[in-house]
């Protein structure tokens, strides 16, 4: 599976015809496809190309069963 | 637009720009829900269909009562609706809720329906947190739509056989939580 560092992950950012990507507990996902994340952005709060785990896990009035049906593209490096 | 009503939202520290982007995405979930309720309820006919025609009238009525509701509040926090209603659909705060592959499926109908609740039950809820303590009109204002919406997830979640809802339909006048806004 293909490995992101943080810069990499940034850039998938779902702007200027870039993928929508984001990273939940290690696992990158690939949300460009998602209608909530149009534009990689996602409730006025949260935008692609980030570890977005702290905000799913405090914030988010969902949990991260919605993530599962979106395609797993690779692994965050930590650091 | 209320210029100290802004002010003291801002003093609160609520972020304004994200409260008001959040409530035109839900103004456009309200109004767009509105609108595809109206395909699933000429939908729901037949023997199972037509039990169910009465309450997705009632949620359909109340949605657009919720963005009738919501209007007023980002003009008055200095937003605005979009200019263009196709731009408008596309930032929803819910995915739209169209009608399943085959409309003869009532089932699939009622997901969708309890679907489309729970994501503005989730939504409504964001905003109570984003507000309670803070700014008390928008709040008053989410949690009264947050009534109606927990009511309306409740009506289809128990067709859907998940248990009594402890709930009856509507009897008299909708919006009994957000009438007050309306008038
Ligand atoms: C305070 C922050 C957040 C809010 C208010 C929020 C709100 C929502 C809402 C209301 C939905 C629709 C749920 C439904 O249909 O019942 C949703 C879907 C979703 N959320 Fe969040 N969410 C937040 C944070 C996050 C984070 C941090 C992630 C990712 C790590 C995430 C990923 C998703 C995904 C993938 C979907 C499905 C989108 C679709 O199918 O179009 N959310 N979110």
């Amino acid at each position: 599976m293909r490995t992101f560092t943080r810069e990499e992950l940034a850039r998938c950012n779902g702007r200027d015809g870039a993928p929508a990507y984001v990273a939940y507990r290690g696992t990158v996902y690939d949300v460009s496809k998602a209608f909530l994340w149009m534009g990689g952005r996602h409730q006025a709060l949260h935008e692609a190309g980030m570890d977005l785990t702290e905000a799913l896990d405090r914030d988010a009035p969902h949990g991260a069963e919605f993530l599962e049906p979106c395609p797993r593209v690779g692994r965050l490096l930590p650091g | 637009m209320a210029k100290v009503a802004i002010e003291m939202v801002k003093k609160a520290g609520v972020n304004l720009d994200q409260l008001v982007e959040l409530l035109v995405k839900n103004a456009s979930a309200e109004l767009t829900t509105y609108y595809y309720y109206t395909i699933l309820r000429v939908n729901l006919i037949g023997l199972e269909g037509e039990g169910i025609k009465e309450i997705a009238e009632t949620a359909r009525i109340e949605d657009r009562n919720h963005f009738e509701a919501l209007v007023p509040r980002i003009y008055e926090l200095g937003g605005e609706l979009p200019g263009d209603m196709k731009a408008f659909h596309d930032i929803s705060a819910c995915p739209p809720a169209g009608l399943p592959k085959n409309p003869a499926d009532v089932k699939a109908i009622l997901e969708v329906l309890v679907g489309a609740e729970r994501c503005a039950v989730r939504g409504y809820t964001q905003i109570c947190n984003m507000t309670a303590g803070k700014d008390h009109r928008t709040y008053d204002l989410a949690l009264a739509i947050l009534n109606e919406e927990i009511e309306h997830e409740s009506w289809f979640s128990e067709f859907l056989g998940e248990g009594p809802s402890g709930h009856f339909m509507r009897r008299g006048e909708t919006s009994p939580f957000v009438g007050k806004f309306l008038r």
